[in-house]
């Protein structure tokens, strides 16, 4: 909506505007295209290798200079791909650790950041920064702990053990208090005077406003399930609680240890396809922007 | 800064608010089962042997998707003796995986029952006691009456020991001056020289048996194509430590006062060697040539080596290249260089099993009924073979009908990998065991680079180089084992 | 007076209730491995087989920390961990923030370049590994007849040498420009994400006012954008350090466990040593080595939040 106006007013100023801006105007748009269409390329690059990996022969991978567009396109690594691994229960399981991982955590880290952004109490600050500096300490050390405490609650192979431990994001608390910050106080002291229950106000306001940001962690969290690879697999011992990457990394492995790459990368691609579809549709919300009439009043 | 004290305290606060959430989980690491038996190294078989009881065994090991079909084949086999122990397995990545996974799980008594293993894995096991020594199994004559009605010995006959490749089943030794068997050989490879059998017709080169005549052929096949570089050898950590062994000059020891040997006058004179040869251009590495040397030996065009030093579990990847239907050469097989070709030594690679103590006996019994299975069954041996390219530990499939037959097919076109296993059976009485104890993999690792920095080294001072890089790995070693 | 004492009291139980759930599981899964952490550091010699064995009595000390401390190669480690954040930081922020506002400033085209952007989110990091090797690797250099990859390629197209970045005799900067270059790659997604999210949160109003003054492009961006945008930045400036002097997996991605080019100097990073010294059973000095890393970042990021304190517009 905003955009359209913004367009609208946009075209008004064009007709008052010189040459020269226009001229200027013009280079700057081609210098952006370029830029973009460049950065672009790069950022792309490792999704285009996957897919041209995934029909190449293992010769053909293995040649010492990579080829990059497949000589021979091999359709069959697809076939050996569906039959090798079990990756619908794989993808299954991952769909609802995602899911489910994703709802409770925005859930968690949409109060923790409203009472960090807008309460008021004793030992805030302090606090905060006490949960910043338990991102600081690498958590490999943390795995065998751990481990250990799931053990004891009795928690292995479930789908608890691949979701609870993972709820609590600091990182997304964080980003997600640093939103609700941009967000004028004075809304909130008006609905505190309107009488408006802070949960009413959180969802009527705070969470719209904050889509965009709310829609990055969802996406990221969906990756976290969608590249988790060492907790799962420690904490489950079949098929049956594993999660996609699990599958995608040891199936196509021979004896020694080396992946058959052109296969896993048709299995990987293929898995990759609903993903893209949700993400293309959740990107649509992060670009939309939100209506505005919420801070012009 | 007030703030940043104010939250370092409240860090701390935190912390000790979990001392009372620590107590109550404190009280875990009693999972394995012999802590009292600290210093044995025998484990007491129980009388009554196997009972029938019903158990779950759990077996981690790192088989693709095709290798755990031919398990899942063979567990209903197991079960036709045994039926009332249950086999579940899972694959935990790669070699390192599971030794990850099992390192992890130790700390919660959680380990599987029986798992695939290297030698380092094992020593690092053994410092938390966790590993049954399996010789009281093997020596164990306490009758088992399988499913069938077959009365046999729990532990291996005369006949059973004999039939295992002695390199292979002497590997379950290498961790203590004792001798006491930890480990059983599931599947090996081993290194092999392959080489263009094509391009040395030709020219009419010969197969070397010693280094000597190696350095030799290299500067021949210099003279016959310059822009080649004669010689790939994948593994510098697998040259550094079978050179020692060939030469009879030390490596590693178990002396708990100084395990790492190989800083000594003929290691460093080898060394010096290779350096040269890497210089000359004869020979190059995986690591610094950048890209697989199998890349380089099937070259279609441009670079070319004609002879590469290499797993044997790789073979597939030695096959001759296909243009327009035609095979560009054939490639054969032979023992690498030597340097007494009468006695021969080549590195022995591949999985082995280890099993775990348990507080319930009848796991571990029930473990090494399947283990035993899995490491003296020529039918499942034949198969994984087939499957795995690896070769299988016990001579006597080499007589089992399929199995012939899939070696018989073997030819430097088409199918290495049934060539490489001939080799592989055909060289048994070369493999050798490297000494394992906790830090043997740092030893690895170091003479690996060690080996990489010499050979690519560039400056004048190479004695002193040399001499430095030794002196850097042991100081590495020593770190990583203190 | 009264009420507003009122309120305040009802805020306190209330942010206790709304946080309560992330406590509790943040103590659970987060400060009782930290706990535990400590725990093993101050245990001189320390290590977990060990323990489990049998063989460790609790003898406490700080001589886990001379271990790492006299480690030759410490200062190696301290020196490339650092290195890495502050080249690699500043970079990707700059890189993404101006990526961001220009996929936000355009018209045609903009719904398909942004799925572009989009892609490294479905791409699985095991081909992200694979990708990266092959850009920079030059096969048989030194050699009669080396191949090289495509960033040389490229290169080569403009007239420069190939360079030797990632192979064997590859000096010192030559690698760690590939690491920078990987490292800025792998954070491009991200940022560009938080911060597109960030920009569809600020409030078009001052666009609009700055439209109506026409004012130019360049002052709208530094004047308008930086600062609407700053709590945004803060948070991507503050946790890229964080997460840089974790910086890990990128230099085995690329160099493999040892850890430098064949013949080059040590790539190592503090947490490269933590990760060493895990797998030689030495979770002492993990440990001790982890405290250390950790009184550093926090350190620079109390710098950072002071800075950003004074910057940050909200």
């Amino acid at each position: 909506m905003a955009d359209k106006v913004l367009t609208t007013m946009h075209e008004k100023d064009m007709q008052k505007v010189t040459v020269a801006q226009k001229i200027t105007k013009v280079i700057v748009m081609f210098l952006l295209y370029a830029f973009l269409c460049t950065m672009a390329l790069i950022i792309v690059f490792p999704f285009y290798w996957m897919i041209i990996s995934s029909l190449k022969s293992t010769v053909e991978y293995r040649l010492p200079i990579p080829t990059l567009f497949p000589r021979e396109i091999l359709w069959g690594n697809y076939l050996e791909a569906f039959t090798a691994a079990n990756l619908g229960r794989l993808f299954l399981n991952t769909v609802i650790v995602g899911l489910v991982s994703t709802i409770l955590s925005l859930v968690i880290t949409v109060l923790s950041a409203f009472a960090f952004a807008r309460l008021e109490f004793k030992g805030k600050n302090a606090l905060f920064a006490a949960l910043l500096a338990t991102m600081m300490i690498p958590g490999e050390l943390f795995t065998i702990t751990n481990y250990v405490t799931v053990t004891k609650f009795g928690w292995l192979d479930s789908y608890t053990v691949l979701i609870v431990p993972f709820l609590v994001s600091v990182f997304y608390i964080y980003l997600l208090r640093q939103n609700f910050l941009q967000i004028p106080n004075e809304l909130y002291l008006a609905a505190k005077v309107d009488g408006t229950s802070d949960l009413k106000y959180l969802w009527k306001v705070m969470i719209p406003l904050s889509l965009p940001n709310l829609i990055s962690i969802t996406i990221l969290k969906m990756m976290g399930a969608w590249n988790s690879y060492v907790w799962p697999r420690l904490v489950t011992s079949t098929d049956d609680y594993r999660l996609i990457t699990n599958g995608l990394r040891d199936a196509f492995t021979d004896m020694s240890g080396q992946a058959n790459i052109p296969v896993q990368m048709a299995a990987v691609t293929v898995v990759s396809i609903p993903l893209f579809l949700v993400f293309i549709f959740l990107r649509k919300y992060i670009m939309k922007g939100v209506s505005r009439s919420g801070i012009k009043g | 800064m007030k703030r940043s004290i104010i939250s370092l305290l409240l860090v701390l606060s935190m912390l000790l608010g979990t001392v009372a959430f620590a107590s109550c989980v404190e009280g875990q690491g009693g999972g394995l089962g012999g802590n009292d038996a600290a210093n044995k190294v025998t484990y007491e078989v129980p009388a009554e042997g196997y009972d029938g009881s019903e158990v779950t065994i759990t077996f981690y090991h790192s088989m693709g998707a095709k290798l755990q079909t031919v398990l899942n084949n063979y567990i209903p086999e197991f079960n036709k003796l045994y039926p009332n122990i249950t086999v579940e397995h899972a694959s935990q990545g790669d070699y390192d995986g599971v030794r990850d996974q099992i390192k992890t799980a130790l700390t919660a008594g959680n380990q599987p029952n029986i798992a695939y293993c290297y030698p380092d894995h094992v020593a690092l096991y053994n410092v938390a006691k966790a590993v049954v020594p399996l010789d009281s199994f093997i020596e164990s004559t306490i009758p088992v009456k399988d499913a069938a009605g077959n009365e046999t010995v729990l532990g291996f006959t005369a006949d059973q020991i004999a039939d295992f490749i002695p390199g292979y089943y002497a590997e379950g030794t290498a961790f203590d001056a004792a001798g006491t068997m930890y480990t059983l050989p599931m599947s090996k490879s081993t290194e092999a020289l392959y080489y263009n059998k094509t391009f040395f017709e030709k020219h009419g080169l010969k197969v070397p048996t010693t280094w000597e005549e190696m350095g030799k052929l290299c500067e021949q096949i210099k003279a016959i194509d310059p822009d080649c570089i004669p010689l790939g050898y994948d593994s510098e950590a697998n040259w550094f430590i079978t050179m020692c062994e060939q030469y009879g000059s030390e490596y590693t020891s178990l002396d708990k006062n100084g395990h790492f040997k190989f800083d000594n006058e003929t290691n460093r004179g080898f060394v010096t060697m290779f350096r040269e040869w890497h210089q000359n251009g004869w020979v190059t590495t995986e690591e610094i040539y950048g890209s697989y040397t199998s890349g380089l030996f099937t070259a279609t065009e441009g670079q070319k080596c004609y002879m590469v030093i290499g797993s044997t579990g790789g073979a597939s990847y030695q096959q001759p290249p296909q243009v327009d239907g035609q095979h560009l050469f054939e490639t054969d097989m032979a023992t690498p260089p030597q340097i007494d070709p009468s006695k021969p030594k080549v590195i022995s690679q591949g999985p082995s099993l280890c099993i775990f103590k348990d507080s319930n006996p009848q796991e571990v019994v029930a473990s090494w009924l399947f283990v035993k299975f899995l490491t003296t069954n020529v039918e499942f041996q034949a198969a994984f073979s087939m499957a795995s390219g690896y070769a299988p530990v016990i001579k006597s499939v080499q007589s089992n009908p399929v199995y012939q037959q899939w070696l018989d097919a073997a030819n430097g076109f088409t199918n290495l990998t049934a060539m490489s296993v001939k080799l592989a059976l055909s060289q048994s009485n070369a493999y050798f065991v490297s000494p394992a104890f906790n830090g043997s993999s740092a030893a690895r690792d170091q003479v690996g680079i060690l080996m990489q920095s010499a050979l690519v080294y560039k400056g004048n001072d190479v004695d002193a180089k040399i001499k430095k890089l030794f002196e850097d790995a042991i100081y590495e070693c020593e770190y990583a084992a203190h | 007076m009264k009420n507003f004492l009122q309120k305040i009291k009802f805020d306190q139980w209330k942010a206790w209730i709304y946080l309560s759930p992330a406590i509790v599981l943040l103590l659970i899964f987060t400060v009782w491995p930290i706990f535990n952490t400590l725990r093993m550091a101050f245990w001189n010699g320390y290590g977990l087989f060990k323990e489990l064995g049998g063989e460790l009595q609790f003898e406490f000390g700080i001589k886990n920390f001379k271990w790492v401390v006299g480690y030759g190669g410490f200062l190696d480690c301290l020196k490339n961990t650092m290195l890495l954040t502050v080249l690699t930081v500043p970079l990707s922020t700059i890189l993404a923030l101006v990526i961001a506002v220009s996929l936000n400033a355009i018209k045609p085209f903009q719904r398909f370049l942004q799925t572009i952007f989009f892609l490294p989110y479905v791409t699985n990091s095991i081909a992200i590994g694979m990708v990266f090797e092959a850009m920079f690797n030059i096969v048989g250099f030194g050699t009669s007849n080396p191949s090289y990859g495509i960033i040389n390629n490229i290169l080569g197209v403009f007239g420069v040498d190939p360079i030797n970045w990632i192979n064997a005799g590859s000096g010192y900067w030559a690698n760690i420009a590939v690491l920078v270059i990987y490292i800025v790659w792998n954070a491009l997604p991200f940022k560009i994400l938080i911060l597109l999210g960030g920009l569809q949160s600020v409030n078009k109003q001052y666009y609009d006012a700055a439209k109506i003054d026409s004012t130019p492009r360049l002052r709208v961006f530094t004047k308008i954008t930086v600062p609407l945008l700053s709590p945004m930045i803060a948070y991507v400036v503050i946790t890229g350090f964080i997460g840089g002097f974790k910086e890990y997996s990128s230099i085995v991605g690329i160099f493999g466990d040892d850890m430098h080019a064949v013949g080059g100097e040590s790539l190592n990073t503090m947490v490269g040593y933590i990760y060493k010294q895990l797998g030689e059973n030495h979770e002492g000095d993990a440990s001790a080595a982890a405290l250390i890393l950790f009184a550093i970042i926090f350190v620079v990021t109390m710098i950072n939040m002071y800075v950003s304190k004074k910057k940050t517009h909200y």
